[in-house]
């Protein structure tokens, strides 16, 4: 297209379209770019590619039924979204977890957190032409993967998290099988960073790059890793602490200047935090219930229901009722892996939910996207754009 | 890792209930007195005041500017469709803001303007919060309220050919709308360019599939 | 194409094993990933699981250079014309895995937004099923579409392509002819009356070169 620069130049701009069906777009976004020569002048992106309606589905089941949509939202760390729902409904409900499901809890988010964290870094890895990198982060992803597998009988979508509780207890052997994906993980922090820090490559071309200075993230409504990376030290796990993350011993990762380096670097450090959150705690992992024992809350067992008539009863009404959340809207704010990820509940009261809005946290990063690549070069959009992860389950619903 | 350029540095503060309870009974006080707010009996666990929609825009420049409430983030905008609500008369829907203050972490509430069928009409706060703008089309997309001066009112998740508000509660869950063919963006692409400062002289044309619609080809039957 | 090449012999049962063997061993996926799936399909070609051991270690972001289209996750009605589009742009021969429940037939997303099965749009040759699938599921999909390829004729599909193209041909060959037959019409008789001019000067020169030797 012909256009007539603002300092008077007559040009001709390049209408560029990206994805939805890119390498590059993780999913399924797309975003369309105005390029003079190689330089972005303007972009606009469209999301929607993987809309399901995960919203209107929350409306036709119970608040139980709720959780396996959840565990599709952001498919790379499910069980955080899980337990985000969860804890949202439980603040409702005015319900405190046993001590052992909060322990389960934090070393399952840390988990994940690591996972998730690792998904990101290796596919803006692959992205920006490092494959080796791609391989060290699955490597450590696997083990985890096998942990959950044995956890909850599920690699991806373990919809693990219940209202009041957990699924199940750990197996036979969890506390060890968590250690050495500890210790795998801190080996492969250390060849990853030998990949990655003085890789001139790597530098040239994460440096400097989409930068967002950090009142800008703050009205954009960054938050998570993108935001802290910007040098803002806002992280719900420390601001409002839940599970008592406040009583770990941990530090909010920040970086300084907002670029790509900075974002994929605060995802790294962040990963080494959450191995020193797990550590601690399975030293305070002791045995106990996993759940609370409400059977108007949690579905008493199948060895109860078996022989107790009260429990069959109550194991027939929270299935087919469903809980009964009381009536009222209440908004709920959790820290997972890409920032903060809330639920906007409305119960009237019955067993279903009335309405269940998710906050997004990529969905803010990606509203934001055009202020980070325009005035850039069309390669640095792509690196921009695995910075700040975005995962179209949780983007679309 | 710590902060040394020009950014507001924060350190961790942790939200204590007491601040939390503080932070709300004067930030309504201030909503009541300046806007008229009532407080919402709907939510028992923060604070939600209803505010009426021609004060949203004053009521929001005072959070966030007010250097007492500091609310700089816009956490969320969700929209509410109250059709057959046990025990409700009253607008059938409602939008709910939730703001959060991310220096001071103990601020957090959010504001409800309810919104009758007959008048869909709300203010935008999309020029005070730039991620207003995506999340406003987001509830025009789902339940059809019209953000008065918006600059890009349209759909976002659904496609250019949907007909309706799926998030209605009239809407049923399975009406099907197939989509014949792409969106266009090229349109979308000029007006950020213009708003840029960029005068288009020559628009380009958008390439369009050159035969019969896609949907209705050879494969489908 | 003459019958005898329709019926297999000896060569071309070979030809066809050849061919077969080459193709099956060198399926390159083109990862049509949205959602989940994309991310266990990750991990079917990462160093654990490993996708290059059966030949499909290069992983196409364009489906000109791919061979497989493998349909990981949700396709919403906002998606499908974009899916069709790259079907149609994959070049022969082409196969399509349909991997986990949603792209199947939708999944646990029954809808207003998601196509309940992408059998709806193209056509499908393996279908994976779970939710998502694990990597074990991807790789007994892909033998699966190796033991179809191993069944596929290519003599067969080159003379069924040959004779639709073959007929192509004719129709064309009918439509010009029918054209010509008009044409030449008009032309004959145009011809037809100039023909008595041309004769008595043919006649006349004759004469000439008769008298002038």
């Amino acid at each position: 297209m012909r256009v007539l620069a603002p300092n008077g130049e007559e040009k001709t701009l390049m209408a560029l379209n990206i994805g939805p069906s890119h390498g590059a777009t993780h999913g399924c976004l797309r975003y369309m770019t105005a390029l003079d020569g190689e330089n972005i002048v303007a972009s606009v992106g469209e999301i929607g590619y993987l809309h399901r309606g995960f919203e209107k589905m929350a409306e036709r089941g119970t608040w139980q039924q709720v959780i396996p949509f959840t565990d599709r939202l952001n498919y790379c760390s499910a069980m955080m979204n899980n337990f985000a729902y969860c804890h949202a409904v439980e603040q409702m409900l005015g319900i405190d977890l046993p001590e052992r499901a909060k322990v389960l809890r934090v070393i399952v988010n840390e988990l994940s957190r690591i996972a998730d964290h690792f998904i990101c870094v290796a596919a803006a890895a692959q992205d920006l032409g490092s494959t080796t990198g791609f391989f060290y982060m699955f490597d450590s992803r696997e083990m985890i993967m096998v942990i959950w597998e044995k956890l909850t009988g599920a690699r991806l979508t373990n919809s693990y998290g219940r209202i009041g509780g957990l699924y199940r207890d750990t197996y036979e052997g969890f506390e060890n099988d968590v250690l050495a994906v500890c210790k795998q993980v801190g080996k492969n922090l250390h060849d990853l960073h030998a990949c990655f820090d003085r890789n001139r490559i790597f530098l040239d071309r994460t440096v400097g790059i989409g930068v967002m200075p950090a009142k800008r993230a703050i009205e954009w409504g960054w938050t998570g890793p993108c935001l802290r990376a910007c040098g803002v030290a806002s992280d719900v796990r420390k601001d409002e602490p839940y599970y008592d993350y406040e009583t770990y011993d941990w530090n909010v990762v920040t970086g300084t200047k907002g670029d790509v380096y900075d974002r994929l670097m605060v995802r790294l450090a962040e990963a080494e935090e959450s191995v020193k959150i797990v550590q601690q705690a399975l030293k305070r992992l002791q045995p106990g219930p996993v759940s609370v024992d409400d059977p108007r809350i949690r579905v008493p067992s199948h060895e109860s229901a078996y022989q107790d008539m009260e429990a069959l009863a109550g194991r027939f009404k929270t299935v087919f009722e469903g809980i009964r959340v009381p009536a009222g809207e209440y908004y709920s704010g959790s820290e997972v892996a890409n920032g903060e990820l809330g639920f906007t509940l409305v119960s009237d009261g019955s067993g279903k939910p009335w309405r269940v809005k998710v906050r997004p946290p990529c969905f803010t990063q990606f509203a934001a996207f055009h202020e980070l690549v325009e005035g850039s070069l069309l390669a640095d959009s792509i690196a921009c754009l695995s910075s700040i992860n975005i995962i179209a389950g949780e983007l679309d619903r | 890792m710590s902060s040394d350029c020009e950014n507001q540095v924060k350190e961790p503060v942790v939200a204590t209930a007491e601040a939390r309870r503080a932070f709300e009974s004067s930030a309504f006080a201030c909503l009541e007195k300046e806007f008229g707010a009532v407080r919402s009996d709907k939510d028992s666990w923060g604070l939600t005041a209803v505010i009426a929609a021609d004060k949203l825009r004053d009521s929001v420049l005072f959070l966030k500017n007010d250097p007492q409430f500091q609310m700089d983030m816009l956490v969320d905008i969700a929209g509410v469709d109250y059709l057959g609500f046990e025990d409700y008369a009253g607008p059938r829907f409602a939008v709910l803001y939730m703001f959060k203050s991310v220096y001071l972490p103990a601020h957090r509430l959010s504001l409800k303007v309810f919104v009758s069928e007959a008048d869909l009409k709300v203010p935008t706060i999309s020029d005070i919060y730039p991620i207003a703008n995506w999340q406003e089309r987001e509830v025009f997309d789902q339940f059809g309220v019209i953000f008065v001066g918006h600059p890009d009112l349209r759909r976002i998740l659904n496609h250019v050919e949907f007909v309706g508000n799926p998030l209605r509660k009239d809407y049923p869950a399975h009406r099907r709308q197939w989509l014949s063919t792409n969106d266009y963006m090229l349109p979308v692409l000029e007006a950020r360019l213009e708003a840029k400062g960029y005068k288009i002289l020559s628009r380009s044309k958008e390439i369009l599939p050159n035969e019969e619609e896609y949907l209705t080809g050879s494969i489908k039957k | 194409m003459t019958a005898e090449a329709q019926e297999s012999n000896f060569f071309t049962s070979k030809l066809d094993f050849v061919v077969n063997w080459g193709r099956k061993n060198s399926l390159w996926p083109f990862p049509y990933g949205t959602a989940c799936c994309a991310i266990e399909f990750m991990s079917t070609e990462s160093s654990r699981y490993d996708l290059s051991r059966i030949g499909s270690e290069y992983v196409r972001f364009t489906p000109r250079q791919s061979d497989v289209l493998a349909v990981e996750g949700t396709i919403t009605y906002k998606q499908a014309p974009i899916l069709k589009r790259i079907y149609e742009q994959l070049a022969e021969p082409k196969w399509v895995v349909c991997m986990g429940a949603c792209a199947t037939s939708g999944g646990v997303y029954d809808c207003y937004c998601t196509v309940p099965g992408i059998d709806n749009i193209i056509p499908v040759d393996v279908y994976i099923g779970g939710c998502p699938p694990r990597p074990e599921s991807f790789f007994d999909a892909m033998f699966d579409l190796q033991n179809k390829i191993m069944d596929e004729s290519y003599m067969k599909q080159r003379t069924e392509r040959v004779k639709e193209q073959l007929e192509a041909i004719k129709a064309k060959t009918l439509e010009c002819k029918a054209e010509l037959a008009e044409f030449s019409h008009e032309k004959v008789n145009e011809i037809k009356a100039g023909v008595g001019d041309l004769k008595a000067a043919a006649i006349r020169k004759a004469e000439f070169w008769k008298e002038n030797p």
